[in-house]
């Protein structure tokens, strides 16, 4: 065969393999045939997903997805975790390479487009501000054109800019934020709230606060691949057996999260439903 | 066309972002550029006068800069040179503030990094006079100085142009690193928008284009250059 001729079937090959993949075939069979759900969770996200001193991972969503394994296979343990970023998480789900993510997701129209969200579990508040305790700021309006350090990628970086006219100094990592707010680069560090608060009980943190509150509560979901049905509809019974049975408010005392109206009410709605 | 989706692009804010992010870029390439050509130019210069502690210290500079990660000098330069005291108080707040800019810490690196190859590339040019022409140079009487500045630059400049060109286009997409340090170049700006649209493909299709663009721009203009020097009997001149 020529070059030409072997490169042209390759090229075939791939695009029948990226055709075959995005005519999602149905994960549920996939998943009870492996005997394994493969799950993108995050690992440096307390309380949600993140290492514990014995380097496993843990969290509220990863609890979650342990009980989802159950619900499916008959078991918690037959799960696979796989760590995401908020970067990668809807790539690694559109590739094929997990099942399933809880990952702090936020539903948002944008995403609803490319994925499907399962039933909201969350409803997590949305970036606030940490910044020194000296400061007089205490509303969005006050950092228009101040440099606030953030993250790149997050969903409200374009919010910040665009609405609230703030200079974002944007990183790849919280770890690096959190040194240039401390250098004084930022005078803030904008960032998930729930994230932060738990930042604000480490020693170090204690001549910090919250300057500006969360602009608005955002509900938070399991992220699944386009009409998938069967997978989803099984998911989401699964997510609701568990709130009808109280596990998430267990799960929010376990780790250490206040107790949320939103949890509350959603259990009180599916224990009335079940 | 293949199912590309490219309605975002209608946004003026991502439009503005690109726009922010191919100025940025092209400002950092631009000075960081001139800067390692001064640097490489200077360096073999100092080369060229065989003083033993001025090769030393020329030759550790080179390996320190040609040797280390340009990713990694923008790092030391932004997080570290601050905790090493590399401070200004800041005239508004009265906060202690880091000197370096992430803009400066970019542009320093990769001019150090540049400059580094820059002087092999110039040294090789030097290197590869034909002893022949400077004896005939000194034969004719010109000085150290005079043989330097009119018979060797222009000699081993021209040789060391196809070198320089990799040099230049290498720094050029160097840039993009600069994101990590929260420049907001060209990368930085594509990061936010294929988060924000998930149109990651083309997202990335567009960025590849743009940067082919710009370094194709670059190179076509060294090999224009290249042609207009061009001595007789050597390279293009042949």
């Amino acid at each position: 065969m020529t070059k030409f001729g072997k490169l042209a079937v390759s090229a075939v090959a791939l695009a029948s393999a990226v055709a075959a993949n995005s005519a999602v075939a149905d994960t549920l069979e996939d998943v009870i045939a492996r005997d394994t759900l493969i799950v993108g969770v995050k690992n440096d996200y307390p309380p949600y997903g993140y290492l514990n001193d014995a380097g496993e991972t843990v969290g509220f969503e990863v609890e979650l997805a342990k009980y989802v394994a159950k619900e499916l296979l008959g078991s918690p343990d037959k799960i696979e975790l796989v760590p995401v970023v908020a970067a990668n998480r809807i790539q690694f789900l559109e590739a094929g390479r997990v099942d399933v993510i809880f990952a702090t997701l936020g539903v948002t129209d944008q995403r609803d487009e490319v994925i499907d969200f399962t039933v909201h579990y969350v409803s997590a508040a949305g970036p606030s501000v940490l910044m020194p305790e000296a400061t007089t700021v205490n509303s969005w309006e006050q950092l228009k054109g101040q440099p606030i350090c953030g993250i790149q990628g997050s969903y409200y970086n374009k919010k910040m800019t665009e609405e609230f006219g703030i200079n974002l100094v944007n990183f790849k990592n919280q770890a690096d934020a959190y040194r240039a707010l401390k250098d004084n680069r930022c005078i803030g560090f904008v960032f998930d709230d729930m994230t932060l608060q738990k930042k604000l009980e480490e020693a170090d943190w204690s001549e910090y606060k919250i300057a500006v509150a969360p602009y608005e509560f955002l509900p938070m979901a399991g992220g699944l691949r386009e009409d998938d049905a069967a997978f989803a509809e099984a998911v989401n019974n699964a997510i609701v057996k568990a709130e009808g049975e109280g596990k998430l408010i267990e799960w929010e005392t376990e780790f250490g999260m206040p107790h949320s109206d939103y949890i509350a009410k959603r259990a009180e709605a599916a224990a009335a439903q079940n | 066309m293949f199912g590309l989706d490219y309605s975002w692009l209608a946004d003026p804010a991502y439009q503005n972002w690109l726009v922010t992010g191919v100025i940025n870029t092209l400002e950092l390439a631009a000075l960081s550029s001139s800067v390692a050509i001064l640097i490489g130019m200077l360096g073999a210069l100092g080369l060229s006068l065989r003083v033993f502690w001025l090769d030393a210290l020329i030759e550790f500079f080179v390996e320190v800069f040609r040797n280390t990660p340009p990713l990694l000098q923008m790092l030391f330069a932004y997080f570290t040179l601050s905790t090493l005291g590399l401070k200004t108080t800041d005239p508004v707040t009265g906060l202690e503030v880091p000197l370096l800019s992430a803009f400066a810490c970019a542009c320093i690196s990769l001019s150090l990094f540049g400059g580094a190859l820059a002087i092999e590339a110039f040294r090789s040019g030097l290197e590869t006079m034909p002893k022949a022409i400077t004896e005939a140079g000194r034969s004719l009487g010109y000085s150290r100085w005079a043989r330097f500045w009119r018979i060797e630059v222009p000699i081993a400049s021209r040789v060391c142009l196809p070198s320089l060109t990799n040099i230049l286009t290498n720094l050029f997409k160097t840039t993009s690193q600069a994101s990590v340090i929260t420049v907001p170049e060209l990368m930085y700006y594509a990061g936010q928008i294929y988060n924000d649209t998930f149109r990651t493909l083309e997202v990335m299709i567009l960025i590849l284009i743009i940067y082919v663009v710009l370094v194709s721009i670059l190179s076509y203009g060294m090999s224009r250059l290249e042609a207009y020097l061009t001595l007789p009997g050597y390279g293009k001149g042949q």
